[in-house]
């Protein structure tokens, strides 16, 4: 397995305050993984997927995904990057209001100018479900069919790379759970995945590797276990049979 | 209290033998919670003795009694399932004192000692949350939503130990 | 109401780009049309207030030298004049200032007062002795002439040397550029000047009230009937002069009110565009002012404000100096009358302007805002952005269809997505290029009517003699020259015309004048004796058109004359007849040609031909080079319309800015949705670029016929104004190239405009924008 992402001594401060900065930060994060980064608002956990999407600088550090340098390269090179290589999910969808929502799944491959990405577009928009919302607009889609137009856009390109940046925060419970299934189905066939998630039962039901950030440092990194346990070793109900 | 409830509860349902309730009250449960007969035998012959259940039928044959509700049974149960629990919390766990007393004998340095924890807690998440999913899968709500539960406990835990964790014993003001 | 002062107050201070554009767009309009409506109320025949003044003649009329004085003192009461003036002796006078040879009329008068036609001294004093001389204000300063001066006269062959010792404003005279000028000596100095037969008797009449132009010939004809036949030589009346008098600030003020309701109807635009714009953008506080406690009414209140106060800074600025800017002009016309300049305005008037121009601001604003008004708080609140139109879909669509970059397709479907937004500064846009077309072709077609008037390209040397120099003697001289190439000789005469008041001015032409420079509209130039062509004025005052006969008299003879053409003329307002010299009877008097228009073959040295001939013989005739240059009002006219089209430009390209940096700024979260996605900056700005080019591409295309009707209207005014058609010729000045690339330039310039809100918008810094929910 190859590292995709490596972020090297990484420091951010933004002006006048400490909010969201990082302080001296590494990480490599391996092809096909699902890695979940969790930590309170304010930790640089959003920091470090917009650092990683070249959508940021650093203060000082290196930033290197699928083996590009980040640092080297300018504003235009950083958008072509996020192009052919990131895919990126947002808590609140930031579809394009004016597009229908194949027009909005569309927009990285023309951006491109690629040829016949309509093919794809209606393929991926049937995988994730929604095959017959391609013609409408994202007022007339509810919040989870508008959560996965966004993902379909994020897929067009095949990028090396799937952020999330709390991306059921904005949808009830039952949407939710169905983009992160999704999410989960396009990590089996291989795509790596970076999700951001102040929800511990999130990370933790879909990801195997769970980087906590506080404070701008990554004071954890659990590979967890994926065995299956039998109910009675995960839990143990007792009464009050002591008292009368 | 909750197994001598639990006993009344399943036979509101229906009379069952001694047996019967056993099997009944381990499926609820979910296999969390594996009672012994002899247990269940004691704790019915003081339901019995109190009047709450009564023998219904004749003795069959091998001597196995089947149990029922009596009326005083099911006003005891109603009133039991009516009343909240207003108990103090019970923290059984030994992370709580733990965690006192490290935060005395280690000058306020619980950095590592509550990562692991977390660590710990998160494990536990991910394997209650591949419980609640093979629950669901097979069908098994009772489970399901015990697992659930389960699951907000430990999530509760971890928000505890987050917080913790940002506050900073040693930073605390006493 | 202080809270809703205060907020207005603390948003205008947040908005600065919005109040400049407001108060500049407000401040041009409104200066521009106050300057138009007080050239139009104050000069509405300043004429008239200093004809009284100067109790101007109404009719002038020069009799034959044999005409009894007496009889002619006669005549004011047989023809019902309540003052007269004169008889006058007066004569054609030639003299050359400082190298130059100029004609005018000179009269025997004993002093500058009486009943009649008062002149106006303004500067020197009236003559006192046989050898002064004193000129019209009018002529000096065009020809330099300052008193002191000294002059030759070379009509008499004892070439006698006057001096100047006056300058006068003669109210029954035009401005020296347009119209020939008097001059006035005393009586007994008359003969000393006058060429032996050409002098003649000059009265002016004055009537109780101001006649018209029916009564005025009716007096002509009472006059003709009290006086032996063939008395009467020509005649003038006030109605010509003033007319003439008013045409340039005629033409200015309807060119100005034109392009004024243009430049309100843009501020109007780009106001309406902006408030729609501001209160949009401001949709989720809108929500909070009303649960906050804000009234509908304040709210609606709030969004106007912001937009009234600086269209009042403006209006404040912008009235005194319209007022101002017009002074020069109406001093102009002050200094043309000879009367003093009395800064005029009006100050009910400017007030007017102001409560005007507020009003229509306050709509423009207000209209818009009421939608901030009636939205409710909660949909305000959480809807956060106003919900944006979904059209434009098949315009990308289309743009898909013919393989455009994707940056250009989306900025393409955003430039209509706020129809109306997108409509209003459409029309600014459309009123700016219209306003280019206009300020581009009218001068041009003035240009060609100067060159049809000054014979531009058709002749290079103009001759003229004084009488004591025959005429065979100079057809002599220039034909000896070997680059003559051809000979046009010019006589003028008075053909009286019946039904016409004044006897029409004639141009007479020796020679082969079929190719010279006048614009015919309809039919075709004169081939024989008898045949004329004349202009629409006179065309329609005589009832007459292309192939009517009629007759005309001259000297008591009678003329028999046919209209074969129409033909562009503004001399006299379309009062002219074109003839050939073979139409003249035999035996008039004085009908030799005094002035030659020479065509030189090509390749010739002008100067040294006009050195040679002048050479040949110095003192009576006169050589100068064809003056072409364009007069003094076209002048005055072409500097406005290129003021009024920068104006226009400067609203259109403010509007374009405006609704521009509107967009990229409502569109800011998807801009960086689309950076977050790979959209490179570069792409961003061509997004921009895209919309803006394409309200500039569809704008241009509108206003080139729009433009070019305007064009052809104003021309019509214009030409109608001075008693003609216009020729085909002035209404075609544009190549076809030029109107393909006149839109194209407006695209250039939107282009160029969308560079800063552009390149903001492609700088958008994507992390607090989407992160900012």
């Amino acid at each position: 397995m190859s590292e995709l992402v490596q972020l090297s001594d990484i420091t951010k401060v933004y002006q006048g305050g400490v909010t969201g900065a990082l302080n001296g930060v590494s990480l490599t994060v391996e092809e096909g993984e699902f890695t979940a980064v969790m930590g309170p608002s304010g930790s640089g956990k959003s920091t470090l997927l917009n650092l990683i999407a070249g959508l940021d600088r650093p203060t000082s550090g290196s930033v290197a995904v699928a083996g590009a340098d980040l640092g080297r390269m300018g504003e235009a090179a950083l958008a072509r990057f996020r192009r052919d290589h990131i895919g990126f999910v947002f808590q609140f969808f930031h579809l394009l209001p004016n597009l229908t929502a194949l027009e909005n799944v569309l927009i990285p491959a023309q951006l491109k100018s690629t040829t016949s990405a309509e093919a794809r577009g209606h393929e991926l928009l049937e995988q994730l479900g929604i095959g017959e919302v391609a013609d409408r607009y994202p007022a007339r889609l509810s919040g989870g069919q508008q959560q996965r137009v966004a993902i379909a856009r994020a897929l067009i390109n095949q990028p090396t790379l799937l952020l999330a940046d709390e991306p059921t925060g904005a949808l009830d419970t039952r949407s939710g759970d169905q983009v992160m299934e999704l999410l989960m189905e396009v990590h089996r066939r291989g795509q790596t995945i970076l999700l951001v998630t102040h929800d511990a039962k999130l990370a933790t039901r879909y990801a195997a590797r769970v980087i906590s950030v506080l404070d701008g440092k990554i004071v954890d990194d659990a590979r967890l276990e994926t065995t299956e346990r039998a109910a009675t070793d995960v839990i143990r109900v007792r009464g009050e049979e002591s008292r009368r | 209290m909750s197994l001598k409830y639990g006993l009344l509860g399943l036979l509101a349902e229906e009379p069952l033998h001694g047996y019967e309730v056993k099997n009944r009250f381990e499926a609820m449960l979910g296999g969390t919670w594996e009672v012994n007969i002899g247990q269940v035998y004691t704790t019915l012959q003081r339901l019995e003795r109190d009047g709450l259940v009564r023998p219904a039928g004749e003795r069959g044959d091998r001597g196995k009694l089947l149990y029922e509700l009596s009326d005083a049974g099911r006003k005891a149960l109603d009133e039991w399932l009516a009343q909240p629990e207003s108990g103090p919390q019970e923290l059984r766990e030994d992370i709580y004192v733990k965690l006192l007393l490290a935060a005395r004998l280690a000058n306020g340095n619980l950095g590592p000692l509550l990562s692991r924890q977390k660590r710990a807690y998160l494990q536990r998440l991910r394997d209650l949350n591949q419980l609640e999913g093979r629950a669901r899968k097979d069908g098994r709500i009772d489970l399901a939503r015990l697992v659930r539960g389960a699951l907000l406990h430990t999530e509760a835990d971890i928000k505890w130990i987050d917080e913790l964790s940002e506050m900073g014993i040693s930073g605390e003001s006493e | 109401m202080t809270a809703i002062l205060v907020k207005a107050l603390a948003d205008l201070r947040r908005r600065r780009i919005q109040a400049a554009v407001i108060f500049l767009t407000v401040l041009l309009a409104i200066a521009t049309g106050t300057m138009a409506l007080t050239l139009m109320t104050q000069t509405r025949d300043p004429y008239q207030a200093a004809f009284q003044a100067q109790k101007g003649a109404h009719l002038q009329v020069s009799f034959h030298p044999t005409t009894d004085p007496q009889a002619l003192g006669n005549t004011p009461s047989i023809i019902g004049a309540s003052a007269a003036g004169g008889p006058y002796t007066a004569t054609s006078l030639q003299f050359k200032s400082k190298g130059e040879t100029f004609n005018v009329e000179a009269i025997g008068r004993a002093n500058p007062g009486g009943d009649v036609e008062v002149l106006n001294i303004t500067s020197g004093r009236w003559a006192r002795a046989n050898d002064e001389i004193v000129l019209t204000r009018s002529f000096s300063e065009l020809n330099k002439v300052s008193i002191g001066d000294r002059i030759k006269v070379i009509n008499v062959a004892s070439t006698p040397v006057l001096t100047v010792v006056g300058q006068v404003v003669d109210i029954d005279e035009g401005s020296a550029d347009l119209s020939g000028q008097h001059a006035w000596v005393l009586p007994a100095a008359v003969s000393t000047i006058t060429t032996p037969g050409l002098s003649y008797y000059l009265m002016d009449y004055r009537f109780p009230s101001d006649p018209t132009s029916a009564q005025l010939t009716v007096y002509m004809d009472k006059l003709r009937a009290s006086l032996p036949s063939g008395s009467i030589s020509g005649s003038a009346t006030y109605l010509l002069i003033r007319s003439v008098f008013n045409i340039t600030n005629q033409i200015l003020t309807s060119v100005l009110s034109a392009f004024s309701v243009f430049a309100l109807a843009a501020t109007v635009a780009t106001v309406a565009t902006l408030v729609t714009g501001i209160v949009i953008s401001a949709y989720r506080e809108i929500g909070i002012m009303k649960a906050v406690g804000f009234t509908p009414a304040g709210v609606v209140g709030v969004f106007a404000l912001q937009v009234i106060m600086p269209a009042l800074a403006a209006c404040l600025v912008g009235i005194p100096a319209g007022t101002l800017l017009s002074q020069p002009l109406l001093a102009n016309s002050s200094h043309a009358l000879g009367l003093a300049y009395v800064p005029s305005y009006s100050i009910p008037l400017d007030l007017l302007v102001l409560a005007g121009g507020l009003l229509v601001v306050t709509i423009a604003a207000t209209l818009p805002a009421l939608r901030a008004g009636l939205l409710k708080p909660i949909t305000a609140i959480t809807n956060a952005t106003a919900p944006r139109g979904m059209s434009g879909r098949r315009l990308r669509r289309l743009a898909t269809r013919i393989r455009l970059p994707r940056a250009i397709v989306l900025g393409i479907g955003d430039a209509f997505a706020r129809p109306l937004r997108a409509v209003l500064t459409l029309v600014t846009v459309l009123l700016g290029v219209a306003t280019v077309v206009v300020a581009i072709g009218l001068p041009r077609s003035f240009e060609l009517i100067n060159n049809s008037e000054t014979g531009a390209g058709k002749y290079q040397v103009v001759v003229s003699r004084s009488d004591a120099f025959p005429d065979a003697e100079v057809m002599q001289l220039l034909n000896a020259q070997p680059e003559t190439a051809r000979v046009v000789a010019l006589d003028g005469e008075n053909i009286a015309v019946q039904g016409i008041a004044d006897p029409v001015n004639s141009r007479v032409f020796r020679g082969d004048s079929s190719h010279l420079s006048y614009e015919i509209i309809a039919g075709r130039w004169f081939k024989a004796p008898g045949e004329v062509l004349a202009p629409a004025g006179f065309l329609r005052d005589a009832h007459l058109k292309i192939g009517d006969s009629f007759t005309g008299s001259l000297y008591g003879q009678t003329l028999q004359l046919r209209v074969v053409g129409e033909v562009y003329d503004i001399s006299n307002l379309g009062h002219e007849l074109f003839m050939d010299y073979a139409t003249l009877p035999a035996n008039i008097p004085n009908s030799t040609p005094g002035t030659y228009w020479v065509t030189l073959r090509p390749g010739s040295d002008v100067n040294a031909y006009i050195q040679r001939v002048a050479a040949a013989q110095p003192d009576l005739i006169n050589v100068q080079p064809n003056n072409t240059s364009i007069i003094g009002p076209v002048k005055i006219i072409d500097s406005v319309l290129l003021a009024i089209a920068a104006v226009l430009v400067l609203i259109g390209i403010g509007g374009t800015f405006n609704t521009l940096l509107l967009n990229t700024r409502e569109r800011l979260h998807d801009t960086a949705t689309l950076k977050a996605v790979g959209m490179s900056p570069r792409q961003v700005m061509v997004m921009v670029a895209a919309a803006a080019a394409l309200l500039a591409l569809v704008a241009g295309l509108m206003a080139m016929p729009l433009g070019l009707f305007l064009h052809r209207v104003l021309n019509d005014v214009i030409s109608t104004s001075t008693g003609n058609d216009t020729p085909p010729s002035v209404y075609g000045v544009f190549n076809p190239f030029e109107l393909v690339l006149i839109p194209l330039l407006g695209v250039v310039v939107a282009v160029a405009a969308a560079l800063i809100p552009g390149r903001w918008a492609a700088r958008t810094n994507v992390v607090e924008v989407l992160h900012s929910e």
